[in-house]
């Protein structure tokens, strides 16, 4: 009864007018920004973030959570179409979507990606909705030491799953960490790290990190390599999927779905790995795999339904423990803290309203994405016909004004400049930048917990051995660290990230 | 996947450049700190965690230093100075005039600097595009969201 109150409440407050045309506004300009090709959701979010600081707080939460699903719709339809994934969650959509789409099928490769995703996103809006509550009654217990043992194994996860070099991933997440010290220490009330800059002393924005590392560097990058566009394969004559197709895909969007909401919960997992998982569960399950590749609407179906899900099933470590799972959630924990609340346990029961709500418009945002993306096809696809050069200059220029307007100051500007250009040299040097995110936004909370742990404790470290659960999330960061020394296991990690290059 | 260049036989110079750049972080986090109190594990200072954080970054860039050198080979990707330098001065010309000199010039100045960016564009479009979305940042950012910025120099 409790949960179906819980949800009335969610919906009573999403469903709004004002609510509701923020989460269209958001669904539809993640999708146009989403469609062109280069920009994934990190740097859509990153690129929008400000827009939604004019807002009130649920509006804005619910505006952003619509950009994120729409950038994800987004790729999908780049992916089918043009062979360009617009980010990493829809490079196994490309595989088997654009040869659907060579073969005249792109209508029902777009339709089934869209009801595949749909599907996915309403059943881990239930689960969140489910497992949300207890996981956040069972958050409430945890104390500093518990928090401080949580951060660093969200931390360490998310340097697993991030591609690439483990030991960069690592050094990533401790140059986040020192941004994030930036500024004026609470306890003592000195200086850290500002060289003396009057402009440091409140900290870095994250909107600044966050845009020049994403938006700006994206930008510069997207340019050094000429326009490789492919052409539209054929006209979308039919969408609708045939009863063969509805046939074949079924089964994979329910396994897709099972398998991202899972790995979308655990600390840096999310659509990009849920994504690839199911492709390789698909066709592993397949009695024909050679077909993978060729345009089998598995291929398609699974993954799609799995990016969703894992989507949409990373909030609950945010929502509930207060713990970003990987850069977009980050992202999101930068909006909050903008808005003045404090992700974590509390939110849902001191601010049900905003809790619920959120909950319920990520249901409505899914099902708006269904109803505007299949007609408007049409349109998105015109969109891919832009060439870059003329729409560069208008992202440069959110990427701008959204910097400055976070405190009207043209310093900050000044700081994107810097921030972009390091953005730039972590490319070419292969450093990802969302465990520097993660690092930025969990720093604060590391140095808090860990200082009122050992301020408890009296300086003794066993404080966090003693109590059960925080040794139980040591011993498993402790594990996961080992596991990644083991050479078998760090081969076949690179060649999960060799397939995804590919 | 590895294109192999004349330049630049050994080494794996993302590596290399990956392991300079957290060099150079955490020896300007350790300078950047060197004024703060440790304090100790019980009480910890200011400066405990930088610290300790900058310090090992510094390990961390010697170690992927190191493992660079020992890698093979892997030349950068390329690195084309045109977008780059002329993007990051289109913003830092944004940043100044947003201060002084107002929305119409800073927006003026970003779109019309950075489309030189792109060897494709054609001066027409320049023009067109800075009238768009100059008029479109005004409704937009000025007067819908209410982003505060003067609109011209006075």
């Amino acid at each position: 009864m409790e949960f179906l109150d819980s949800l009335i409440l969610g919906f009573s407050t999403a469903a709004t007018p004002t609510n509701l045309l923020f989460c269209l506004i958001g669904a539809l300009l993640g999708t146009l920004i989403g469609v062109l090709p280069g920009i994934g959701p990190t740097a859509t979010l990153a690129i929008l973030l400000p827009i939604t600081f004019f807002l009130p707080p649920l509006a804005a939460l619910i505006m952003l959570a619509g950009i994120f699903y729409g950038a994800q719709y987004g790729g999908s339809t780049t992916a089918i179409l043009v062979n360009l994934p617009g980010e990493a969650s829809s490079v196994v959509t490309a595989l088997d979507g654009y040869q659907m789409a060579k073969q005249g099928r792109a209508g029902a490769a777009l339709a089934i990606a869209a009801l595949g995703s749909f599907f996915a996103g309403t059943v881990s809006t239930i689960g969140l909705a489910v497992a949300g509550p207890t996981l956040a009654s069972f958050a409430l217990d945890f104390g500093p030491a518990e928090y401080f043992s949580l951060t660093v194994f969200g931390l360490l996860c998310a340097t697993i799953l991030a591609s690439g070099s483990v030991i960069k991933a690592i050094g990533m997440i401790g140059i986040g960490l020192l941004l994030g010290w930036v500024g004026t220490d609470v306890n003592s009330g000195s200086e850290r790290l500002t060289f003396g800059a009057v402009e440091l002393f409140d900290g870095i924005e994250f909107v600044v990190i966050a845009v020049g590392l994403f938006g700006i560097a994206e930008i510069i990058t997207n340019l050094e390599s000429p326009e490789t566009r492919g052409l539209i394969a054929t006209k979308i004559t039919r969408l609708w999927p045939t009863r063969e197709d509805f046939r074949k895909a079924w089964p994979a969007v329910l396994r897709g779905t099972g398998l991202g909401t899972f790995l979308g919960i655990l600390p840096g997992g999310g659509a990009t790995l849920s994504a690839f998982s199911a492709y390789t569960l698909e066709k592993k399950v397949s009695r024909r795999p050679q077909e993978f590749g060729r345009g089998a609407i598995q291929g398609v179906a699974g993954p799609e339904a799995a990016n969703n899900a894992g989507a949409q099933s990373s909030f609950i470590p945010l929502l509930t423990l207060g713990i970003p799972s990987n850069a977009v959630m980050a992202m999101l924990l930068g909006a909050m803290t903008i808005h003045g609340i404090t992700p974590g346990p509390s939110v849902m029961h001191n601010q049900p309203d905003l809790f619920w709500g959120l909950i319920a418009s990520m249901w409505i945002g899914n099902l708006m994405l269904l109803v505007i993306n299949l007609p408007l096809i049409g349109l998105w696809v015109k969109l891919l016909t832009v060439p870059y050069r003329l729409l560069y200059p208008a992202i440069l220029l959110f990427c701008c004004v959204g910097v400055y307007s976070v405190s009207n100051r043209a310093f900050d500007v000044a700081l994107a400049v810097g921030f972009g250009f390091l953005g730039y040299l972590f490319r070419k040097a292969k450093c990802e930048p969302g465990p520097l995110l993660l690092g930025f936004v969990l720093g604060p909370l590391l140095e808090t917990n860990l200082r009122r742990a050992m301020l408890i404790s009296q300086g003794s470290p066993t404080v966090f051995i003693e109590r059960p659960i925080s040794l139980v999330l040591l011993l498993a960061s402790l594990a996961l660290f080992i596991l990644l020394l083991v050479p078998a296991i760090r081969k076949t990690r690179e060649d999960a990230f060799v397939e995804e290059e590919a | 996947m590895t294109s192999r260049s004349k330049i630049g036989r050994t080494g794996n110079h993302p590596d290399l450049l990956a392991g300079l750049i957290f060099i150079v972080v955490g020896a300007l986090g350790l300078w950047g700190g060197r004024d703060l109190r440790m304090g100790s594990a019980a009480m910890m200072g200011p400066g405990y965690l930088p610290l300790i954080v900058s310090g090992l970054i510094v390990l961390i860039g010697l170690g992927v230093t190191i493992m660079g050198l020992l890698r093979s080979n892997e030349p950068l990707e390329v690195v084309r100075l045109r977008p780059l330098l002329i993007i990051l001065l289109a913003i830092a010309g944004f940043a100044y005039a947003a201060g002084s000199l107002g929305f119409i010039i800073a927006v003026a100045w970003l779109i019309g600097v950075g489309s030189l960016a792109d060897p494709e564009t054609r001066l027409r479009e320049v023009a067109a595009s800075i009238v768009v979305l100059t008029i479109f940042g005004i409704l937009v950012f000025i007067l819908g969201l209410g982003v505060q910025m003067q609109l011209g120099p006075f």
